[in-house]
C-alpha cells in the first residue's frame, strides 16, 4: 500500500495520483490531494508536512459548500476593516493552526488573522475593498477545514465572560494577600520578639485595609451564595467559605481594638485558594461548544419548491429555469426558492446532488443515495426511490429528488432528536459532589460545637464577650482552605493524564459518576466495527482474483460509494482499465464498457436482469455458495461481477469489528461489567457481531431506534444498574445523555460528541476499561484530599475551644493541608 | 521608624502597581490563549499577525 503524501490515506496502486512537484516524486490519492498539495507547496507553506504530527489521520473530506448567509450575523466593521470571529473545524493540531493563520495572512487585504489554539475560534480582519466575507472563508475552504459562524450570546460566551471574572477576583486576591502576607509576618515576629504597641497597631490597620478587598471584592460571590444557601436552610461550600473568612475578618477587627492578635491572612487565605481551585475547575471543563445550535444553522435555510399550478402570481425567472435544466433530470418542473419556515405539509421540493434534505418527507420523483451517516451512524448510504422516505438534515449524493413535505419544524426526526438531547442534558440531576456532601455535615457539625463552645465558657463564669470570641475562634479555625484545591487539583491533573492516554474527560462531576459504573453499552457500528466496510472475500470464477478485481475496481474508480471504495482500496497492483458508458445504478450497482465488452458490478438483483438466479446459484458452485451465504446472514454485502454475460466474480464487502474488540470486551468483563450491545440494525447481524465480540445473545439488543437506545437505557438504570454507553452516531446521542457515564468515540458525529461525557480520541475500544479505571484512581485521591485539607483544622479545633488558638496555628494548619493536598494530587501524574 | 512606613508606602505602590498591569493583561485578552504561545514562539518567520 502507498500511503498518500497530502494526507496519509493508505491508497491503491492502481488509484494513485503521481505528480511531480518541485522535482520529487509525490503519490497522491485522488487528485483533490494534488492539489491541495501544489496549492500549499506553491504558497511556499510545503513546511506544513513537517510540521505535523506523525500520529495525525485524516478525516473524511467535507464538500459542502459554504453557506455565507449564515456568517452575516457575525460580521462586524472595525475602523475601515471589517472582522468576524469563525470557529473552524477540523483543526487537529498545532500546524493546521500555523497553516491556516499564515495562509489568511497571505491572501490579499486580510490584516490580522489568528486562531485561539483552545477554542479553534479565529478572530479574521480585512479591508472590505480588496475581498470580502466569502473571499476570506473559501480560502480556509480550499484548505479542508470548515468554517462555521461563531454565534454571539451564547453558552460559550457566557463561559468565557464567568471564567474571565473568576480570574480578576483570583488575580486581586492574590495580590492583596501577597502584601498581606508581608504585615502578618511582621506581626508574628513581633508575638514571639515583642512589638511596639502603636507599631502593631499600624500594622494592623495596613492588614485592615489590604483584607477588605480580598472579603469583600473577591468573596462577594461566596458571601452571596451563602446568603442563598442559608435561606434554603442548606449549609452549602459557600456558606462555610463565608463563614469561616467572615468570622475570621470580623474577628479580627475586634481583637484590633480589644489589643489581640488578628486574622486577616487566615481569612484571606480561604479566599483566595477557594478562588485557585474555582478558577482550575472552569478551565478543566473543557471546551463547550455549541454544536447542537451550530447543526440546526447549518441546515438549509430555503428549498426549492416546486410551483404548485393553482397557485396564482408565482414568478418564473429565466435563471432558475436554465439552472434547474443543467442538474436535474426532470426538467418540466419550475421552482421557487422558499423559505423553509414557510413550507407547508404537502408541499412538493426537489433536492438537487449534495444538496442537504431540509425537511422530512417521501420521494414522489427520482432516484438517488442518501447518506444519512449524521442521523443513524451507519455509514452506507442508503437508495431512495419513489415511495421511499427521507428525512431532514441527511445529504442527498447522486440523483436529483421531487419529494413530498410529511412533517416539517419540531417535528422532523433530527429536531426531536435534538429536542431529546437538550432535554435529558437538562433533566440529568447533577450528582452532588463528595466535596458538598462533607460540607452539608461539617457545617451543621461545626456550628454546634460553636455554640456549645459558648455556653460552656459561660456556664464556667466568663463574661460574655470572651465567651462569644472563643465561639468564633472555634469558626476561624474550621475552615480549611485546601478544601477548595481538594478536588479541582485531582480533577485537573486526572483530566492531563486522561488526556495524555487519549481519554478526554468533560469534567469533575463525571468522575465521581464513572466509579458506580456496573454495566457498559456498546453500540455496535463504529464502536465494535470499524464503521467503514472493508473487502473480506475477493473470488474469480474463470479468470484469477486479482483479474476479477481488476475488471471490478476500473469500473468502481468513477463510483463515490462506500462499498466501491472497500473494492478500490484493496487493489494492491496497478492494472486497470478504461471503461466507457459508464452508468451508475443507485442502490444497484454500476455497469460500463471494458475493451468493449459490457460489465457490471452490483448486488444480485442488478445482474439477476442479465442472468436467471439459478443459473448464477450453479456458476458459484455450492461450497462457495454456502460460504457466501453464511457471510450475508452476518451482516456482509456481497457483489457480483458480470463480465460480457458471465459471473466473473464474487466480493464479499463486510464492516468488520474492530481487531481489539473481543479483548476490550473480555477486559470489561473481567473487570466485573456486564457489557452490552445495542444497535439499530437486524438481530442476525447484531448476533454474528456479538458472537465474535464476545458479547452474550441475551445481551444483545437490537432493532433500537434512538430514542429507544434511550429508553433501553433508562429501563436499566430503573433496575438500580449504573450505565455507561460507548457510541458515535447522533442516534446514539439520546443514549448517551441519558447514560451515567457516555462515551464517545474519536470519529463521532458532532452532536454524539456533544452528548457524551468522556471521548475516546484514539477509536480504540481498550480505553474504555481505562477510562473508568483513571476516574477510580482520581475519585480515591480525591477523597485522601479532603481528608488532609480537614484534618489539621479538625486537630486545631480543640485549642480553639479551650481559647488558646493564635494566628500561628491557623496559619500552620492552612500550609500543612495546602501541601498535602497539592503533594497528594501530583501523585496522580505516575502511572 | 519613618522610614520603615516610607519603605511600606512604596512596597504598597508596587503591589498596586502589579495588580493594575494584572487588570490590564486579563481585559487585552492576554490569558485568553494559554495553549498558543509555546507553539507561536517557535514560529522564526516574519510575523505579520500584528498586535491587537
Amino acid at each position: 500500500m502507498l500511503k498518500c503524501d497530502h494526507c496519509s490515506l493508505e491508497v491503491a496502486g492502481i488509484k494513485a495520483v503521481i505528480d511531480e512537484i518541485n522535482g520529487v516524486k509525490r503519490v497522491f490519492c485522488c487528485n483533490g490531494c494534488r492539489g491541495v498539495f501544489r496549492f500549499i507547496s506553491s504558497e511556499g507553506l510545503a513546511d506544513f508536512y513537517g510540521r505535523r504530527e506523525s500520529s495525525w489521520t485524516p478525516g473524511p473530506p467535507d464538500e459542502s459548500p459554504i453557506e455565507f448567509s449564515a456568517f452575516s450575523d457575525s460580521l462586524r466593521p472595525a475602523g475601515a476593516e471589517m472582522e468576524i470571529d469563525v470557529v473552524i473545524d477540523g483543526i487537529r493540531c498545532a500546524s493546521c493552526i500555523w497553516l491556516i493563520e499564515k495562509l489568511l495572512l497571505r491572501t490579499g487585504g486580510v490584516n490580522y488573522a489568528r486562531v485561539n489554539y483552545a477554542t479553534h475560534k479565529a478572530k479574521l480582519r480585512w479591508d472590505p475593498k480588496t475581498t470580502d466575507v466569502s473571499g476570506v472563508l473559501k480560502r480556509i475552504k480550499a484548505l479542508g477545514y470548515t468554517p462555521k459562524p461563531s454565534l454571539p450570546g451564547t453558552r460559550e460566551e457566557e463561559l468565557k465572560a464567568e471564567q474571565r471574572d473568576l480570574l480578576v477576583r483570583f488575580g486581586t486576591a492574590a495580590f492583596f494577600s501577597m502584601q498581606l502576607m508581608l504585615y502578618s509576618v511582621a506581626l508574628y515576629a513581633g508575638y514571639f520578639q515583642g512589638i511596639g504597641e502603636k507599631t502593631r497597631l499600624a500594622f494592623q490597620l495596613i492588614a485592615l485595609a489590604l483584607a477588605t478587598p480580598i472579603m469583600f471584592y473577591s468573596g462577594n460571590p461566596f458571601i452571596r451564595g451563602a446568603v442563598r444557601g442559608l435561606k434554603n436552610l442548606s449549609f452549602n461550600m459557600d456558606v462555610l467559605i463565608a463563614t469561616g473568612a467572615g468570622s475570621a475578618y470580623l474577628y479580627s477587627i475586634y481583637q484590633i481594638f480589644a489589643g489581640g492578635e488578628v486574622y486577616f491572612d487566615t481569612s484571606a487565605m480561604i479566599i483566595t485558594l477557594i478562588l485557585l481551585g474555582r478558577y482550575i475547575e472552569s478551565g478543566a471543563k473543557g471546551r463547550s461548544s455549541e454544536v447542537i445550535t451550530r447543526l440546526l444553522s447549518l441546515n438549509p435555510k430555503e428549498a426549492k419548491v416546486i410551483r404548485r399550478n393553482n397557485e396564482p402570481g408565482t414568478q418564473s425567472t429565466d435563471i432558475h429555469h436554465t439552472l434547474e435544466k443543467e442538474n436535474n433530470e426532470l426538467p418540466d418542473k419550475e421552482f421557487k426558492l422558499m423559505p423553509i419556515s414557510s413550507i407547508k405539509v404537502g408541499d412538493y421540493i426537489q433536492i438537487t446532488p449534495g444538496e442537504r434534505i431540509p425537511l422530512d418527507g417521501i420521494v414522489t420523483e427520482g432516484a438517488s443515495e442518501v447518506d444519512e451517516s449524521m442521523l443513524t451512524g451507519e455509514s452506507n448510504p442508503v437508495a431512495k426511490g419513489r415511495g421511499s422516505e427521507i428525512f431532514c438534515g441527511t445529504q442527498n449524493l447522486y440523483g436529483s429528488l421531487i419529494f413530498n413535505v410529511k412533517r416539517t419544524g419540531k417535528d422532523t426526526v433530527l429536531s426531536k432528536i435534538i429536542t431529546t438531547v437538550e432535554n435529558a442534558q437538562a433533566r440529568r440531576a447533577p450528582v452532588q459532589a463528595l466535596t458538598d456532601r462533607v460540607v452539608g455535615y461539617f457545617v451543621p457539625a461545626v456550628l454546634l460545637l460553636s455554640i456549645i463552645t459558648c455556653i460552656v465558657w459561660l456556664v464556667y463564669g466568663r463574661t460574655l464577650e470572651e465567651a462569644v470570641m472563643n465561639a468564633v475562634s472555634v469558626l476561624v479555625i474550621a475552615c480549611p482552605c485546601a478544601l477548595g484545591l481538594a478536588t479541582p487539583l485531582a480533577v485537573l491533573i486526572g483530566t492531563t493524564r486522561g488526556a495524555s492516554m487519549g481519554i478526554l474527560i468533560k469534567g469533575g462531576d463525571i468522575i465521581e459518576r464513572a466509579k458506580r459504573i456496573d454495566t457498559v453499552v456498546l453500540d455496535k457500528t463504529g464502536t465494535i466495527t470499524q464503521g467503514r466496510p472493508r473487502l473480506l472475500i475477493c473470488k474469480g470464477i474463470g479468470v484469477s482474483d486479482d483479474e476479477a478485481l481488476a475488471l471490478a475496481s476500473s469500473l468502481e474508480r468513477s463510483s463515490e460509494h462506500s462499498i466501491a471504495k472497500a473494492i478500490i482500496n484493496a487493489v494492491t497492483e496497478t492494472t486497470s482499465y478504461a471503461v466507457t458508458d459508464f452508468i451508475a445504478h443507485p442502490g444497484l450497482g454500476v455497469s460500463g464498457k471494458i475493451r468493449g465488452r459490457p460489465v457490471m458490478v452490483g448486488s444480485r438483483a442488478f445482474i439477476q436482469k442479465e442472468m436467471s438466479p439459478d443459473k448464477v446459484d450453479s456458476t458459484i458452485g455450492p461450497v462457495l455458495l454456502s460460504r457466501i451465504k453464511s457471510q450475508e446472514l452476518s451482516g456482509s454485502t456481497v457483489i457480483y461481477l458480470l463480465h460480457d454475460g458471465s459471473l466473473t466474480g464474487i466480493f464479499v464487502v463486510s464492516d468488520e469489528i474492530r481487531s481489539e474488540a473481543r479483548e476490550s470486551v473480555e477486559a470489561m468483563k473481567k473487570t466485573g461489567y456486564d457489557v452490552f450491545m445495542i444497535t439499530g440494525d437486524s438481530q442476525e447481524t447484531a448476533f454474528s457481531v456479538a458472537d465474535s465480540a464476545g458479547i452474550r445473545h441475551d445481551r444483545v439488543m437490537a432493532r433500537k431506534s434512538p430514542t429507544e437506545k434511550a429508553e433501553a437505557i433508562k429501563a436499566m438504570q430503573e433496575r438500580g444498574r449504573a450505565v455507561m454507553m460507548v457510541g458515535d452516531g447522533i442516534n446514539d446521542a439520546p443514549a448517551l445523555v441519558q447514560a451515567d457515564v457516555g462515551m464517545a468515540m474519536g470519529r463521532a458525529t458532532d452532536i454524539a460528541l456533544e452528548s457524551a461525557d468522556m471521548v475516546l480520541m484514539r477509536g480504540c475500544l481498550v480505553l474504555v476499561p481505562d477510562a473508568v479505571k483513571l476516574s477510580k484512581k482520581v475519585y480515591r485521591i480525591i477523597r485522601q484530599n479532603l481528608f488532609w485539607a480537614f484534618i489539621y483544622n479538625i486537630v486545631a479545633v480543640p485549642l480553639a475551644v479551650i481559647g488558646l488558638l493564635h494566628p500561628i496555628v491557623a496559619a500552620v494548619s492552612m500550609t500543612l493541608s495546602s501541601l498535602c493536598v497539592v503533594g497528594n494530587s501530583v501523585r496522580l501524574k505516575r502511572g | 521608624m519613618w522610614s520603615v512606613f516610607v519603605l511600606i508606602f512604596i512596597a504598597l505602590c508596587l503591589g498596586l502597581a502589579a495588580w493594575l498591569i494584572f487588570l490590564w493583561a486579563v481585559r487585552s485578552g492576554q490569558f485568553d490563549d494559554m495553549e498558543g504561545p509555546k507553539y507561536r514562539m517557535l514560529d522564526d518567520e516574519e510575523d505579520r499577525t500584528g498586535r491587537d
